[in-house]
């Protein structure tokens, strides 16, 4: 795919999410230079194809979770992180990632958290599905089960991380160290924004969670469909984590606000209908759409093909 | 085929044909029958028009309905085949008593027709269902022409299915998925008619009027089984008020019934009842009894077109009269004995006709000892009808009518499904307010209003209005947030917040609809408006503000 056209087709790509439903994240509207840069940035470096990585494992005693000492959960460490977007470091920013009037970046101190090394996998879902008796989504792991649950809304994430924040707090087979952190005021639920974006880019400021070139061999984007979730390697990724870019846009727990980001901020306009940021891009996007700092936005009840998510554990 | 002209002596028949001609007890002295194995053409072209309706798009458009229209057709062509068998090997003639048409089935017909057209304008699933209705028809004479040649060898052939089919259907059909149980709900009735008689006044006739029993019969099974959302009987309930007047409309097609039938007294005795109740219910409480208005108007519709049915209703003034206040005082207990056991009140209206059916020769006989009672006769209750005495009866009525809508307890503004009202009404502590509060924002909540359902959410975390119950909660958030109702989604992430918002735009239109049309073209000025006379405070200054 030529990059320039890739970078020129995002207007249209967006159009056509609009009809599905609202994204509202992409107001922006790029330059004419801004594209031929994006374009720049866009090459992939064909030959450097990453060795397949080793399969994840999942145990099905427990919830399907990876086989990990925490699960898959992951820590990142406190500290400051910067966010949002620099035009003249990520010619490709838009508009909704610049962090003031005054600033294009900001910089977020954020508390340790924790967060899972791979999107919520079909297997997963199912279980809390079957467990708790859930009907509001259709699912079938024909696919694989191993594939990141998508046609979720971020209504049903929640329900499924309340589920198996219960799961974990209630089993004496979960790791110590989990439901020690569950039982002392932490919490299973989505990552805020910022969470998601420092546990993308970590404590630099990568355009791609792999560095500033879009990389084919690093990500699922621009394909037909899924992948399962941890089948392409990504070495260069801050924290091991897999799939920050690509597969699916992933939810999280941060409404739709201008920047700059406060956790605290709750201020919505309770008149306005509801919009919950995405992170991450998905399988159908461009390289544009799959950067650490987009913002994609929509309805709580949307439920797409596109849309999945993985959990984090936050202290409250 | 032979036909024999009026008023020719059964006895002068060929004895073969004789039978028949006796039994047609009902038919009277202008009958004209039609002997011959050959009409069981008729009820063949009934199945068939019948059959061929399933390969209508509105039918085919459901697989479970095109199964239930070919069930039925297996059934009536199985019969027939049997019919015509025996019909063969007896050499019994099969015959149709022709009479002039019967008034109070084409009549009453016509009232139906004139609501279904009038609601229909306004309601969009009546149309849809109007093919069914013709096949509610055609199966209906089929099945009833085989009923009756099965039992005797006559039918009376006239407008007889018309009012059981649309009385019927005027209070309940199923959803398409199950729309099999329409059919045998159909035959039911007719089965009641043929089978439930008794003698009165010297004459075989039936004891149940053929809708109320059947209908009667199936919301006793829907309210056991708990099933009732399988009918679009809730629906129809509550959507006759979309027609604009409709309390008069009803009134008028009314005064049509009353006129020809005498019925006045039943009707309006009826309605004085429930409107009295209401009224000394609001008295006593401070809140109202019903929710849509002081007789919800499928209740009214009732009173006027399903207990009226002058074969199974008294035919004398002061047993009408009497008719009439018990099944008021049947519907207004029913309302509350289900809303007490949690079941959908709509059959208020339903359950009690089929008692009332019954007591029907016992209240004529208790009222003949006022037989010689002068002053009844001079207000036209003595026991013997009058025409002029209908006719005043009709009078008082209209007087009645128009004064109860002058004062605006018809088709005026009613505060029975206002939130505000029953909000206040619950915090005052008001007998039943709090569940009237919680049933009327679970209504709007159905209706996609995400900000009913968060405040149900809400109720269930504070434990104010229900007992608490988070995992409740829980779903009423959910449900409110993916109706992108914002509070509804903070919550879903801090239930314990149960934060609370003033209505959208979007929820106004519907919770302002007042169990009438829904609010979705309307200017927003007006919207906020309307929002504030009826109590919504936070609407007034918008509405200020936009004036401004």
């Amino acid at each position: 795919m030529n990059p320039l056209s890739s970078a020129r087709a995002l207007p249209v790509a967006l159009a056509c999410m609009n009809s599905v439903f609202r994204i509202k994240a992409f107001a922006a509207v790029l330059t004419t230079s801004v594209m031929l840069l994006g374009g720049a940035h866009a090459q992939a470096p064909s030959s450097s194809v990453a060795a397949a990585p080793p399969s994840p494992a999942f145990d099905a005693q427990f919830w399907h979770l990876p086989d990990e000492t925490l699960l898959g959960f992951v820590e990142i460490p406190a500290g400051p992180f910067p966010m949002g977007s620099n035009p003249l470091i990520d010619p490709m920013a838009f508009e909704n990632e610049r962090w003031s009037e005054t600033r294009r970046q900001g910089t977020v101190d954020l508390p340790q958290f924790y967060i899972a090394r791979y999107e919520t996998t079909i297997e997963q879902f199912l279980a809390f599905m079957e467990d708790a008796n859930y009907r509001l989504v259709e699912l079938s792991n024909a696919a694989g089960g191993n594939h990141p649950v998508s046609g979720v809304s971020w209504t049903d994430a929640l329900a499924y991380a309340r589920w198996l924040e219960a799961e974990l707090k209630s089993s004496e087979q979960a790791p110590p160290e989990l439901r020690s952190l569950l039982t002392s005021g932490w919490r299973l639920t989505l990552p805020n924004e910022a969470q998601w974006e420092k546990a993308a880019r970590g404590t630099e400021s990568r355009i791609y969670p792999w560095g500033n070139m879009a990389r084919k061999d690093r990500a699922n984007f621009g394909a037909a469909g899924t992948v399962p979730v941890g089948s392409i390697a990504c070495p260069e990724c801050p924290y091991g984590l897999s799939d920050m870019s690509g597969n699916v846009w992933e939810w999280t727990r941060s409404p739709y606000l201008p920047y700059p980001f406060d956790p605290e901020n709750v201020a919505v306009n309770l008149q306005e209908d509801a919009l919950w940021v995405m992170r991450g891009g998905s399988f159908n996007d461009v390289e544009n759409n799959i950067r650490t700092a987009v913002r994609g936005a929509a309805d709580p009840g949307a439920r797409r093909p596109f849309i999945g998510f993985r959990l984090a554990i936050v202290r409250e | 085929m032979q036909s024999y002209s009026d008023k020719k002596n059964p006895a002068s028949f060929p004895k073969s044909q004789r039978t028949s001609a006796l039994n047609a007890a009902t038919a009277p002295e202008s009958s004209k029958l039609i002997f011959g194995r050959s009409l069981l053409a008729v009820p063949a072209l009934f199945t068939t028009a019948f059959f061929l309706l399933s390969f209508l798009p509105r039918v085919q458009g459901n697989q479970t309905l095109v199964w239930s229209f070919w069930a039925a057709t297996a059934v009536l062509a199985t019969w027939l085949l049997v019919m015509y068998l025996r019909t063969g090997a007896s050499g019994i003639k099969k015959s149709f008593v022709l009479t002039a048409p019967k008034p109070q089935h084409y009549i009453q017909a016509m009232v139906h027709l004139s609501v279904y057209t009038y609601w229909g304008w306004h309601w969009p699933p009546v149309q849809e269902h109007a093919l069914l209705l013709l096949a509610q028809l055609l199966f209906a004479y089929a099945f009833d022409i085989l009923m009756a040649w099965t039992r005797r060898d006559n039918y009376l052939l006239g407008f007889g299915p018309f009012p059981i089919i649309f009385s019927t259907n005027l209070f309940m059909w199923f959803r398409d998925d199950w729309f099999y149980l329409q059919f045998l709900m159909i035959a039911v009735g007719f089965m009641g008619k043929e089978f439930v008689r008794w003698n009165r006044d010297g004459k075989s006739t039936h004891i149940f009027n053929p809708s109320a029993f059947t209908l009667g019969l199936f919301s006793l099974a829907l309210i056991l089984s708990n099933s009732t959302d399988i009918t679009w009987g809730p629906q129809i309930a509550s959507t006759l008020s979309l027609a604009p007047g409709i309390y008069t409309y009803l009134f008028l097609g009314g005064l049509v019934v009353m006129y020809f039938f005498s019925i006045t007294l039943i009707a309006a005795s009826a309605a004085a009842v429930l409107f009295g109740l209401s009224a000394l219910y609001y008295a006593i409480t401070g809140v109202p009894y019903f929710l849509d208005s002081e007789i919800p108007t499928a209740v009214f519709l009732g009173l006027h077109l399903l207990v009226t049915d002058p074969s199974t209703s008294p035919r004398t003034p002061p047993g009408k009269l009497v008719f009439g206040i018990l099944y008021g005082l049947g519907v207004f207990a029913l309302y509350s004995i289900l809303s007490a056991f949690g079941a959908p009140t709509f059959y208020d209206k339903l359950l009690c006709v089929p008692l009332l059916n019954l007591s029907v020769q016992w209240i004529d006989r208790s009222v003949q000892r006022l037989r010689d009672n002068k002053s009844l006769e001079r207000i036209g209750l003595g026991v013997i009808p009058s025409r002029k005495a209908n006719l005043a009866h009709m009078a008082v009525w209209i007087v009645f009518f128009a004064t109860m809508t002058m004062i605006g307890k018809t088709d005026g503004r009613h505060v029975g499904d206002s939130v505000p009202f029953w909000a206040e009404a619950c915090a005052e502590g008001r007998a039943t307010a709090c569940d009237r509060l919680l049933l009327i924002e679970s209504n709007y909540c159905a209706d996609n209003s995400g900000w009913a359902c968060n405040e149900i959410g809400a109720h269930y975390i504070k434990g104010d209005v229900a007992a608490q119950d988070s995992e409740l909660a829980l779903g009423f958030f959910a449900r409110a947030c993916e109706l992108r109702f914002q509070a509804g989604c903070l919550n879903l992430l801090e239930p314990e917040r149960a934060m609370v918002s003033d209505p959208r735009a979007f929820d106004l239109r519907l919770l302002l609809r007042e169990g009438g049309q829904n609010l979705l073209e309307m200017p927003e000025t007006d919207l906020y408006q309307r929002a504030c006379e009826h109590g919504w405070n936070h609407a007034c200054q918008v509405s200020v503000a936009s004036v401004l």
